[in-house]
């Protein structure tokens, strides 16, 4: 009975995939948007404009009445609404799957027999983000709602952490996403757990001596190659393989900067070696403003997270300062720079969720960030330091068509954006439900629920947690365990997002009901197709 | 509070945006002068130009304008020199591994970290700040200048020698860690010295590699094929030891597995600039003032495992009386504000004069370091770097007032009190407020 | 032959009386030309101090010594009390990181059956060092979990542990819940935990009462079951009956103003250790009249905001704010380094005299041992200190040490070690 239970709803979900078209089209419709106000970056703003997309790209764009709409393209009204090209955001650690952590063998903690093999598993240069993306509807509609169109994947675990992809997120498969690997080398300034080098002074010299070596294998190999004769065959090394192209070729290498010594630390790295460097993290590079000013050819990418990193002298001098740093004086930190005359990329590092992006360029801005500035940081100048510029980070014929329409100017509290193109791809924005109405329901906890279609019934598990009125969770069922990506719980009403992997694929379910103390009823929609919803809370301390 | 703050973040920046300035101009007038080389001068001026002493005497009539310190019945000496700390660094020892030349404390200075205010609150200005001694090699140490508020570089003395850190005894050998899992080499003194011995025997094979390569690169018959050996960092800090070109400062309690680390300098021809702690110093301080070896020592800190208990308090003294250059450390962000103190205790336990204890944290530690041309003692042409005192240094009662350095004021107790009285009305204000609000919290 | 045995016996007499002479210690001795610091009453310039039986017998000017007194020419030398340690692990520690030398510390959290005193080691190498720097009695305290255990008062003399107490138990300590471990950057644990700790300390208290009033009862009448032997209440009923008071180790604002209100509540006697944000709630202390023995005031506040001179002006505020106060070293191997924490505090706003005072009469009257001890009057025990200058003063030399009237040895492994190697 079960299992022709689970067959019915998977046909259902099947019928819904086929009808679903979540995957990019080959042939994009041709786009005329007009009446808008265009803010190109690279130009003057154009009051009443019109932008022609065609094939993926911006065919034309200009003034009302100077361009001429084809015949074959969809009009879309943009009156009252602002063009701008799609942000750019240069770190982040959505669409990644990293490989699960070694769980640490007890009793290897304070010892070490390392050998040199032993040394370099703990890091991976080798690692390609490109080759571990997993990309969800969650989180392209994330980055949609707050007018990001580009991404750097980056992975962040290690001191040689890998390989970062450059991504257009016009979608939910991968591969269409990618426009450039690998980007970069990112090199955190942490330590390995339980293995040389244990403390920063060891990663400091680990780098160097990593750097050295592979300058020496690279000359050997080179030699190698060309007279062969008489000379001792290089060994294989894949840890010097995969930093070759970096320290030899000087492909772009990326430092995390978590405080102002690391600034410093990367700064002496790359003058020592060479390298094509760039700075990121430094969310208290203004502390070293004459230092940046002085090595100004270095890219500098500066996060947008606010919170002093632990070793700062305003987190140890009294609760006062403390606030004052996190709320005034580290959100200034990209107004400080650009008083200092440094120009820069702001990138989501260290937040935890896109939305969060906005607020804190708003909080920037607020601190004394000209918007201008801020929008160019997060177009034009990341397009530039990552290399794409000939074809992102503007609003520009020939260009790519990554498009984004807002309600109002960007980085407004009330702005929203209304519509999102990447590669000429058209993308509506959901609207996020309206009027939260304080909640007084608690409703987290454990739920046994029934979904029933007129397909059959499917017996589920929620399991909620409430912080207000976001709701996040699970449900879990013999088709598997889906996370509650979004919920809100505005007075009785529930509304939830639920992001669902049915054979392999991702889909999202919206889920809109009323809430009690003890049960919860609703629908799920999918598509045209939707289902009910009973839920009884399960009482504390039974299954 | 707050105003503290703000003027700690004017102050900062003010130091941050002005031109890199080596140092300030002052006038310390009226105080009793201990110089340390020069005997006392009982009412006394110090003139500092650009942060150099330029006079020292009686009467001594500065530039127009130039900032004054009345220390009119205060004490003035040299900065207090700590010659052991582990201060103003992130992270202290690279312990995966038992020998890690190629670490370096310069890569990991920590210019925000608490302990430098809590250095100069009690008179010191210049700080060794050094490895742990975890490991039989450790890495090489660094001397920077207390100078809170600055930048990490701005704190370096780059005039001190290099060193780098060697330690015997129970911490390399890991007697007093719980050990998970196969314990890492050396667990004895023996191997404690046999891996001393076996890294240095690497060092002059890899010394010799290159010689050959290099050789072999400049003959006139070129020899085919040559690739260079590998630069190995660990390495080239062990060849510089052997070159001359650092110092060791060796981590040792024990008189028996000092002499033995004296014999291994000797069997590689390296030089020993200082022996840390040497608990056991008195048993064997002829051998130390012939050989020249200085030690850096605790005054009374012992017991606290088996190669301390027998660290008797009159070692210090002792030594000193002996021949031995001694200067005593804190190796603690706590102890290194009453370093005056322990060299009190030193007239008590060994019989010192008043000078010779105040040697034992200025000159000393100074001449240890290599950095007796500029610091020390209050000479003309020396570093403008003081320490004034209300009390005589060495007596119980005193405190510090006044830390300089090159002539810049760093700690100023009197600052720091008229800041905690409007901190303290500000909040008694505030604490009134609320009352009248409708009830504290 | 009887001639021969009668002249035998008369030598025999003769060498035992002169024997028991030499073997007797002097009756009296007499302190002269010394200057006297008595600690209570006016300092004395070229006076005398009579010891006779163990007792101060007379302190003044122009004293008639007695014929057959021992002399001591103390010209230029300065006389002080014996210093009384606060709290500290003479005898119960050697060396810190070898357990099996550190016995002041006992493994579960609730162990008020433990005594101090019972785990002497009247040869540990730390008292002579500690006794030859003037200190002649001492606390000897238990330390961890939640009620450690009884501390004791010894003398800091003798053979046996029964020859060095003076009086135990003198308190039962008790570590007070949410202890900041100054040390650490951690701040007290949430409100939460310390009140469960609070509470589990009140229950016991009150299971204690009850315990002792159901014995009262089985004792009245025969027909009533005798409690089952419970070791921890038994022990803790002392404290019950308000007979023994509490030493509680308490630090944090928040924590001495609960503390506070515990002791009030369970009608407790008490006395407060360490106390480093005394100066916070100095009133509070005041009004609850409970004294304070400050801890080694070596330490770094953890909090910025305190300012760095927090611990070392702490007895100055709470001296004015009118607290009664003595100073420890909290220590085994720096047992010795106790004058100098007084002077430490002196240096930062404390009167000198009261620094004194907070390592002899103080700590004497906290235990209830100032009529045997702490200042220099007559009728006390004769534990006195020569120095050539303040005992206060770190360059101070100390010449002779009485403690019970009786001059000690001021030899230590110190001087041991350093005489063996002068040799070489």
């Amino acid at each position: 009975m079960k299992i022709k239970k689970n067959l019915l709803f998977i046909c259902l979900f099947a019928l819904i995939l086929l009808f679903t078209a979540t995957s990019s089209a080959r042939v994009t419709p041709t786009y005329a948007i007009v009446n808008c106000k265009i803010i190109p970056v690279t130009g003057s703003p154009i009051e009443k404009g019109i932008i022609i997309i065609r094939d993926g790209l911006i065919e034309s764009l200009g003034p009302q009445g100077k361009i001429s709409i084809p015949e074959d393209a969809e009009i879309i009204k943009a009156e009252g609404l602002f063009a701008y090209p799609g942000l750019i955001d240069a770190h982040t650690n959505l669409f990644l799957e990293l490989p699960k952590q070694e769980p640490r063998t007890p009793g290897t903690r304070r010892t070490s027999t390392a050998g040199p093999r032993q040394k370099e598993k703990a890091q991976h240069p080798d690692l390609m983000a490109v080759k571990l993306l997993k990309s969800k509807k969650t989180d392209v509609a994330g980055l949609h709602r707050v007018g990001i169109t580009t991404v750097l994947v980056v992975p962040e675990r290690g001191i040689y952490a890998g390989q970062s992809v450059l991504l257009n997120v016009n979608g939910v498969k991968a591969e269409p996403m990618v426009i450039k690997t690998p980007v970069a080398l990112h090199v955190n300034f942490t330590t390995a757990s339980g293995t040389y080098p244990s403390s920063l002074m060891g990663t400091m010299a680990f780098l160097r001596q990593s750097f050295l070596d592979t300058e020496h294998y690279s000359s050997h190999k080179s030699q190698f190659s060309k007279s062969s004769r008489g000379l001792k065959r290089p060994e294989y090394n894949p840890f010097l393989e995969a930093l070759a192209p970096y320290v030899v070729e000087k492909s772009p290498v990326f430092f995390n900067c978590a405080n102002l010594e690391d600034i410093k630390r990367a700064l002496g790295l790359i003058k020592e070696f060479k390298l094509n460097g760039f700075l990121t993290g430094a969310n208290e590079a203004w502390r070293v403003a004459d230092l940046l000013i002085k090595n100004a050819k270095v890219p500098l990418l500066v996060s947008l997270n606010f919170k002093p990193p632990k070793t700062s002298i305003y987190v140890h001098q009294g609760e006062e300062l403390k606030k004052k740093a996190e709320e005034e004086i580290y959100p200034a930190n990209a107004a400080n720079l650009h008083k200092k005359k440094l120009t820069f990329a702001l990138t989501s590092q260290g937040l935890k969720k896109p939305s969060d992006i906005p607020k804190n360029v708003q909080k920037a801005v607020k601190a004394g960030l000209p918007k201008e500035e801020a929008l160019k940081a997060m177009t034009i100048i990341p397009a530039k330091f990552l290399g794409v510029s000939s074809f992102l980070g503007s609003l520009e014929p020939g260009k790519i068509a990554n498009i984004i329409l807002t309600s109002g100017e960007i980085f407004d509290e009330k702005t929203r954006v209304e519509r999102v193109f990447v590669d000429g791809i058209a993308f509506e924005i959901k609207k996020p439900p309206k009027g939260e109405k304080p909640t007084k329901v608690n409703i987290a906890g454990k739920w046994s629920a029934t979904v029933s279609s007129p397909m059959g019934e499917l017996e589920t598990i929620l399991e909620i947690e409430q912080d207000g009125n976001e709701i996040s969770g699970s449900i879990s069922s013999n088709m598997g365990k889906w996370e509650i990506r979004e919920g809100i719980l505005s007075g009785n009403e529930l509304a939830l997002s639920i992001s669902a992997t049915i054979m392999g694929e991702t889909m999202d379910l919206a889920f809109s009901g009323t809430a009690e103390k003890d049960s919860i009823e609703g629908t799920i929609a999918v598509q045209e197709w939707s289902m009910e919803l009973k839920a009884k809370r399960i009482p504390d301390g039974e299954f | 509070m707050k105003r503290n703050t703000i003027g700690f973040i004017l102050v900062v920046s003010l130091v941050i945006f002005s031109s890199f300035s080596f140092g300030q101009d002052l006038l310390i007038k009226n105080g009793t002068i201990l110089t340390v080389t020069k005997g006392k001068i009982l009412k006394g001026d110090i003139l500092i130009i650009k942060g150099i002493i330029k006079q020292i005497g009686e009467n001594i009539k500065g530039p127009k304008g130039i900032k004054i310190i009345d220390a009119s019945g205060k004490f003035v000496i040299p900065g207090i020199i700590d010659s052991h700390s582990h201060i103003a660094l992130t992270g202290t020892n690279e312990s995966a591994e038992a020998i890690t030349a190629e670490v370096k404390m310069r890569d990991v200075l920590n210019a925000e970290d608490r302990s430098i205010y809590t250095a100069i609150s009690g008179g010191v200005t210049m700080v060794h700040t050094m490895h742990g001694s975890g490991n039989p090699i450790g890495g090489e140490n660094i001397v920077i200048k207390t100078k809170w508020g600055m930048t990490s570089e701005e704190m370096i003395v780059h005039d001190a020698y290099r060193t780098l850190k060697f330690a015997l005894g129970e911490n390399p050998k890991r007697s007093n860690s719980p050990t998970l899992g196969t314990p890492r080499y050396p667990q004895s003194r023996m191997g404690v010295n046999a891996i001393i011995r076996r890294e240095f025997l690497k060092a002059k094979n890899y010394m010799e590699q290159w010689d050959r390569y290099l050789k072999a690169k400049n003959s006139k018959k070129p020899v085919k094929n040559l690739i260079a050996p590998r630069k190995d960092l660990r390495m080239e800090q062990l060849a510089d030891v052997l070159r001359g070109k650092m110092v060791a400062r060796c981590h040792a309690y024990r008189a028996d597995e000092t002499l033995e680390f004296i014999k291994l300098s000797k069997e590689f021809g390296f030089k020993i600039a200082c022996f840390e702690h040497a608990s056991e110093a008195f048993k064997i301080a002829r051998e130390l003032a012939e050989e020249k070896i200085g030690i850096s020592v605790f005054l009374d800190s012992w017991a606290y495992k088996v190669e301390a208990s027998e660290g008797i308090a009159y070692s210090a003294g002792y030594c000193t009386k002996k021949g031995v250059l001694v200067s005593i450390n804190s190796d603690s962000g706590e102890r290194i504000r009453r370093l005056f103190n322990d060299a009190a205790k030193a007239m008590k336990y060994g019989g010192l004069s008043e000078e010779e204890a105040l040697n034992l944290v200025t000159i000393n530690p100074a001449i240890q370091l290599g950095v007796e041309k500029i610091a020390g003692s209050l000479d003309v042409g020396k570093h403008g770097d003081v320490a004034i005192f209300n009390e005589h240094p060495l007596s119980a009662y005193t405190l510090c007032e006044k830390t300089i350095i090159e002539g810049e004021v760093y700690f100023d107790r009197a600052q720091y009190l008229k800041e905690r009285e409007e901190m303290e009305k500000k909040k008694r204000g505030e604490e009134k407020k609320k009352e009248k609000k409708g009830g504290t919290k | 032959m009887t001639k021969r045995i009668f002249i035998f016996a008369v030598i025999l007499i003769i060498c035992a009386s002169f024997c028991l002479t030499q073997e007797k210690s002097p009756s009296v001795i007499a302190i002269k030309g010394v200057s006297i610091i008595p600690v209570v009453g006016e300092d004395i310039t070229e006076g005398t101090i009579l010891i006779k039986d163990g007792l101060i017998e007379a302190v003044g000017k122009n004293i008639d010594i007695p014929a057959g007194a021992k002399i001591i020419d103390a010209e230029g030398l300065f006389a002080y009390p014996g210093m009384i340690d606060g709290s500290c692990y003479l005898g119960l520690q050697e060396i810190s990181s070898i357990s099996a030398t550190v016995d002041y510390r006992e493994t579960g959290r609730i162990n008020p059956q433990a005594k101090t005193v019972e785990a002497l080691r009247p040869d540990s190498m730390h008292i002579p060092i500690s006794r030859s720097n003037g200190i002649t009695a001492a606390l000897v305290a238990p330390s961890d979990g939640l009620i450690s255990g009884q501390s004791g008062l010894i003398r800091l003399v003798g053979w046996t542990p029964e020859e060095m107490t003076i009086k135990s138990p003198i308190a039962m300590h008790i570590q007070f819940p949410s202890l900041p471990r100054l040390r650490s950057r951690r701040e007290t644990k949430p409100p939460e935990v310390a009140s469960k700790q609070v509470k589990e300390l009140k229950e016991i208290l009150k299971q204690a009462r009850y315990y002792q009033k159901r014995k009262d009862a089985a004792k009245k009448n025969l027909g009533l079951h005798l409690p089952e032997f419970d070791e921890k209440l038994e022990f803790l009923l002392p404290v019950v009956n308000g007979e023994l008071p509490v030493m509680i180790s308490v630090h944090a604002d928040k924590d001495i103003k609960a503390a506070i209100k515990f002791v009030k509540d369970e009608k407790l006697k008490a006395i407060f250790l360490g106390v480093t944000d005394g100066w916070k709630v100095a009133e509070d202390i005041k009004k609850s009249g409970i004294p304070v023995i400050f801890g080694s005031l070596n330490s770094v506040p953890p909090k910025w905001e305190d300012g760095y001179d927090a611990f070392y002006r702490n007895p100055a505020v709470l001296a004015k704010a009118g607290v009664k106060f003595a100073f420890s070293s909290g220590s085994a191997s720096l047992a010795k380094d106790l004058p100098y924490h007084a002077s430490k505090a002196a240096a930062f706003g404390l009167d000198k005299k009261e620094a004194l005072k907070g390592v002899t009469i103080y700590p004497a009257q906290i235990f209830g041992v100032d009529k045997m001890m702490g200042s220099l009057e007559k009728g006390k025990v004769a534990n006195i200190v020569l120095a050539d200058g303040d005992i206060l003063e770190l360059r101070t030399n100390i010449k002779h040490v009485f403690i019970d009237g009786k001059e000690v040895d001021t030899s230590s492994i110190y001087t041991e070690l350093l005489e063996k190697f002068k040799k070489r």
